[in-house]
């Protein structure tokens, strides 16, 4: 695919994507073959190739650390480029505001274990940001290659800031404030303000010896010098930096989630309106609705702790499965920690309130329907969620759902059904469309009905639809 | 040259700070070293004196 130089360069610079523009080292683009290319410029040439040569780059992609790439000349070197490399590609990009509380220190956990790994090839991590790590087959992986350099003697560890905000910060707060503070990094892209995380910790955590150093002090230390222009040349000898990087190491890995129950954790668990036996069936059906349609990836809204998702994997599809109970998305990620499952995606999404198009110009961070589009949508048992508790119209929801992928399997649960009427029992019901029929007519205007089946022993439909 | 393509605004605080938690945990590193190799240099007197008596019975 080579392709004329003035078109290729144009091509380049108007694929380039949003999120890439803070280090000059290179960018992400997108190539004219829809792949995801990274252009590594001769400024970062050197750190590039010692990444290679010693070794470091093997040891990392062999222990599934960082990810993989080749080198493509597919484009021509212009201007400040290096070199284009393929990097193994994202299915999914998620973002930190979007992954359990296990998932953000996994994330953690892994940047400083790169971190001790590079220092020992003479290397080190020039960022610690929690956009650079997503999750591929369940675990997290690093997915800049361009965020090494080599180690200069007696140098602090610049990304020290960044880590601490980025994660050890959040991963305080959820778990000694209450676990939906993950959510401030929606408003803090470039993670939580030390000074901010200091106001909030109770003080029982913060007189923890490695909590003063790392965030109170840190935050006081920040304040002091703030605005001063003097340049600094702080000394750290490499022993001193790695008696942090453990201490990083051992206060994060020491950090637990809050145990409580949670509204959704223990749905299946808990719930009366079904049997095992009637989980199974309704999976079943699921799957049945699936099945013949070429459908290799389906994003499961409300999916809660992935229990219909891996009725799906079991199929060889692979599911994003997404909700807005944290414990539930907890519990989930930890079921595809335990049984080392690579089909499935957790991830904690409100869908009334979805996630992404932050940053500069509203597109650093992209919105979740360009993220997350799969082949298939599962939406069981949660239309009732939106169109009753948050008063959306039902053309609205068919007309977002759409965004997500081509066929839709969706369950409508009537108003004579016990949750429904759960719902309704505290406001008035000003809810004269909700029914079948009218669900029925609002679907129908963005998409084809393809079947439709009563669920055994319950008053809810399933539907499969295919969009127009 | 100190710094080369750092891009990230490090944090003269944060600098700052590493180097004296750095010292800190340096110093608590190199002491608790020093004594886990005190502990088991004692401890393999101990073993071996025990293995000793054991081979005189």
């Amino acid at each position: 695919m080579i392709v004329n130089k003035k078109t290729s360069q144009q091509l380049v610079n108007s694929a380039t994507l949003e999120s890439s523009f803070r280090d000059p080292s290179g960018f992400i683009f997108k190539g004219v073959d829809g792949f995801i290319y990274r252009q590594v410029n001769k400024i970062a040439a050197k750190d590039f190739d010692l990444l290679v040569k010693s070794g470091l780059y093997k040891n990392l992609v062999d222990n599934k650390l960082l990810v993989a790439h080749k080198n493509v000349n597919d484009y021509p070197l212009l201007g400040e480029a290096y070199k284009i490399i393929k990097p193994q590609q994202i299915p999914f990009i998620s973002y930190p505001f979007e992954w359990s509380f296990s998932q953000l220190k996994d994330a953690a956990l892994l940047t400083l274990n790169i971190q001790k790994t590079a220092l020992s090839y003479n290397m080190a991590l020039k960022d610690a940001s929690a956009y650079n790590v997503q999750f591929i087959g369940g675990r997290p992986i690093l997915i800049d290659t361009l965020s090494f350099e080599r180690y200069q003697a007696d140098k602090p560890w610049d990304a020290y800031r960044q880590y601490c905000q980025h994660f050890l910060a959040s991963l305080l707060l959820m778990a000694n404030v209450d676990l939906s503070m993950n959510q401030m990094s929606r408003i803090f892209i470039d993670g939580i303000p030390l000074e901010l995380a200091t106001k909030l910790l109770p003080t029982r955590v913060k007189v923890k010896p490695a909590v003063m150093m790392h965030i109170t002090m840190h935050a006081k230390a920040q304040k002091a010098k703030a605005g001063s222009a003097k340049k600094v040349e702080a000394k750290l000898p490499k022993k001193n930096l790695l008696a942090i990087i453990d201490n990083l190491i051992n206060v994060t890995a020491k950090l637990k989630k809050p145990v409580k129950a949670s509204e959704w954790g223990d749905y299946y668990d808990r719930n009366n309106n079904y049997t095992e036996v009637s989980l199974k069936t309704k999976a079943e059906l699921v799957n049945d609705f699936f099945e013949g349609l070429n459908v290799k990836t389906v994003i499961d809204i409300g999916g809660n702790n992935g229990y219909f998702s891996r009725y799906l994997n079991k199929s060889g599809i692979f599911t994003v499965c997404a909700d807005i109970d944290p414990n539930a998305v907890e519990a989930n990620y930890l079921l595809v920690k335990k049984h080392q499952e690579s089909k499935m995606l957790p991830l904690l999404v409100d869908f009334t309130n979805p996630g992404g198009g932050l940053g500069w110009a509203n597109k650093e961070r992209e919105i979740i329907t360009n993220r997350l589009q799969c082949d298939g949508v599962l939406a069981l048992a949660i239309i009732h969620h939106l169109a009753i508790s948050n008063n959306l119209p039902l053309e609205k929801i068919a007309k977002y759902l759409k965004d997500f992928g081509k066929y839709l399997v969706i369950e409508f649960v009537p108003k004579s059904d016990s949750q429904v009427k759960k719902l309704l029992a505290t406001r008035k019901d000003i809810f004269n469309t909700y029914n079948e029929t009218d669900f029925k007519k609002a679907f129908g205007l963005y998409y084809s009905l393809i079947k439709e089946q009563r669920i055994k022993d319950t008053e809810r439909t399933l539907f499969l639809f295919k969009s127009r | 040259m100190l710094r080369n393509f750092a891009y990230l605004d490090p944090g003269t605080g944060s600098l700052i700070l590493q180097a004296v938690i750095g010292a800190m945990l340096g110093i608590i590193v190199f002491f608790r070293s020093f004594f886990v190799k005190i502990f088991i240099k004692v401890k393999s007197i101990f073993v071996h004196k025990k293995s000793d008596s054991k081979q005189k019975d």
